[in-house]
């Protein structure tokens, strides 16, 4: 390889990366801002003051968890509002965000 | 973990972090945001906006040192609660998230200057002003009834000394002695909250004056979870608590502070102890700043809550009008993130999410029966429509209603944490 085509390829790796890494910030704001819902009720320190944490779940399993409250199999007046009125994309990327939580909160 | 400004500006990796200093390094100058009213909703944005946007500047400009929530003031006057559990500071905001806290009240708005002057004379500059300044009382709707009153009959619809002087009035009721609540029209602040406090007062009455009335003198024919407090009432309170709906009433005409006589267009009512819940409005400021429209409450853009009245200038809580959505703390934190996040995409070019817009109340029936409502809207129109609404249903099981009461006390912390961190 010259040291042309080095350069040429080292920036073209590194613009995808910065594209990659946009999306996961641009994803991660949307989550932040989603999960800002959930902070009415929810402690999201970690902390069940007497409402369930929601940080530390697996992500598959809260993305469940609030498909099974919007269809009502799992019953519970608040959570079937809320989840009624996030699309199944909006679940995804709060639950995305909500399970990333976990690796910050736990002792390192 | 903590939402805090530090946590939400480090969350892109070190990347962004060279992206936003070149974007710093662009603006010479911090975008300025001056939030007015320090209540659930003004603190609220003010949070978010700080948490969500580090690049601002913002400002938080509330008369009084600490805020104490008029919501479960219910259970003060029932001996269930004590006022200072109730009370919060700005502390955290100022030291987590870097709000500039002003302790002065706010005199004037310049939406064409946009500037903010304060009634100690700063002047303070904006890109963006939010005013959330809660609810006023119509003084004189009822004759009789102005702010020199409240000090006899207390209104306790804003908590804190107004609270305070009825708990004191209640505990020196005679057994025996008649408890009169005079409810608004709507709207109003908390539909539920007038018959919470029939309720947890009759809670309260049941223990150490078991001979004691209470009367509801009712601006209204209905009120909201009529059959759940109407349920309650005669399986706690049998015989205790009696409401006289508009069309009996004809409507509140005048008080006699002295001797605590409510007069109504047919007949006067004696109390022993009374509560006037005037007629109410938006808050004093919103007024002179040209914010109100006839009907004395607040037209706003429904996905911005940028008023419709003077650009720049946005108005959440109580004093909007939010169509569908009641006047509620919970509706207010709801309203102030959707506003927060508008204002960073008008001030940073940042993404606005889709708004989400919900209410919820709690609602102690007793002290191990709480009920709830769960309610979601959308901006339609110009205006905010209910979407889905869910309220909890008569005849529900003594332990199902125990533990909405113990969901409630734990989305009393989560709420306040969410709102003065």
């Amino acid at each position: 390889m010259t040291a042309s085509r080095f350069i040429v390829l080292s920036v073209a790796l590194s613009l995808v990366a910065l594209s990659a890494d946009r999306g996961i910030t641009a994803n991660n704001e949307r989550g932040a801002k989603l999960a800002a819902i959930c902070a009415s009720c929810h402690c999201l320190d970690g902390r069940d003051r007497g409402i369930p944490s929601i940080v530390g779940m697996d992500r598959e399993k809260l993305a469940d968890t609030m498909a099974a409250f919007k269809s009502g199999v799992r019953s519970g007046q608040i959570m079937h509002a809320v989840a009624l009125s996030l699309s199944n994309e909006e679940i995804a990327t709060l639950a995305e965000y909500l399970a990333a939580q976990l690796a910050e909160t736990k002792p390192r | 973990m903590r939402w805090t400004r530090r946590r939400f500006g480090s969350f892109a990796g070190a990347s962004c972090l060279a992206v936003l200093q070149a974007r710093a390094a662009r603006s010479q100058t911090k975008a300025r945001v001056v939030v007015i009213g320090g209540g659930i909703g003004g603190a609220t944005v003010a949070k978010y906006l700080a948490a969500s946007a580090p690049k601002l500047d913002v400002t938080l400009v509330e008369p009084n040192p600490r805020y104490t929530t008029c919501f479960f003031s219910n259970l003060y006057l029932a001996g269930l609660r004590s006022l200072k559990s109730l009370t919060h500071d700005y502390e955290t905001l100022a030291r987590s998230y870097g709000i500039n806290i002003i302790h002065n009240a706010a005199a004037a708005i310049d939406p064409v200057a946009k500037i903010v002057t304060l009634t100690g004379g700063t002047k303070l500059a904006y890109d963006r002003a939010v005013v959330a300044p809660g609810i006023a009382f119509k003084y004189g709707a009822i004759e009789g009834y102005d702010e020199a009153a409240t000090q006899i009959i207390p209104h306790a619809w804003n908590a804190g000394p107004q609270t305070e002087l009825l708990r004191k009035q209640l505990e020196s009721m005679e057994d025996g002695g008649v408890f009169v609540i005079v409810a608004p029209p709507e709207p109003f602040r908390c539909p539920p909250g007038p018959y919470e406090r029939a309720s947890l007062v009759a809670y309260y009455f049941k223990q150490f004056k078991p001979r004691a009335k209470i009367l509801i003198l009712d601006a209204k024919d209905t009120f909201f979870e009529q059959d759940l407090f109407q349920d309650a009432w005669g399986r706690y309170y049998p015989g205790m608590i009696e409401w006289l709906p508009g069309q009996f009433t004809g409507g509140i005409k005048s008080v006699d502070v002295k001797t605590r006589a409510v007069k109504t267009a047919g007949e006067t009512f004696n109390a022993n102890v009374a509560n006037i819940i005037p007629p109410q409005m938006a808050g004093e400021l919103v007024q002179r700043a040209g914010l109100a429209d006839q009907s004395g409450w607040c037209p706003i853009d429904p996905i911005t809550f940028e008023s419709t009245l003077q650009p720049g200038v946005h108005v959440v809580g109580d004093a909007i009008s939010a169509g569908d959505m009641p006047k509620s703390a919970f509706a207010s934190n709801s309203q102030a993130k959707v506003c927060a996040f508008a204002i960073e995409a008008a001030l940073t070019g940042s993404e606005q999410p889709a708004p989400h817009l919900f209410n919820t109340c709690f609602t102690f029936l007793a002290p191990n029966d709480a009920v709830s409502d769960a309610m979601s809207f959308k901006p339609m129109g110009g205006s905010i429509k209910i979407n889905d609404i869910f309220i909890s249903q008569v005849g529900e099981s003594a332990e199902m209603r125990r533990q909405v009461a113990h969901q409630a006390d734990g989305w009393y912390a989560a709420f306040i944490h969410d709102v003065f961190g």
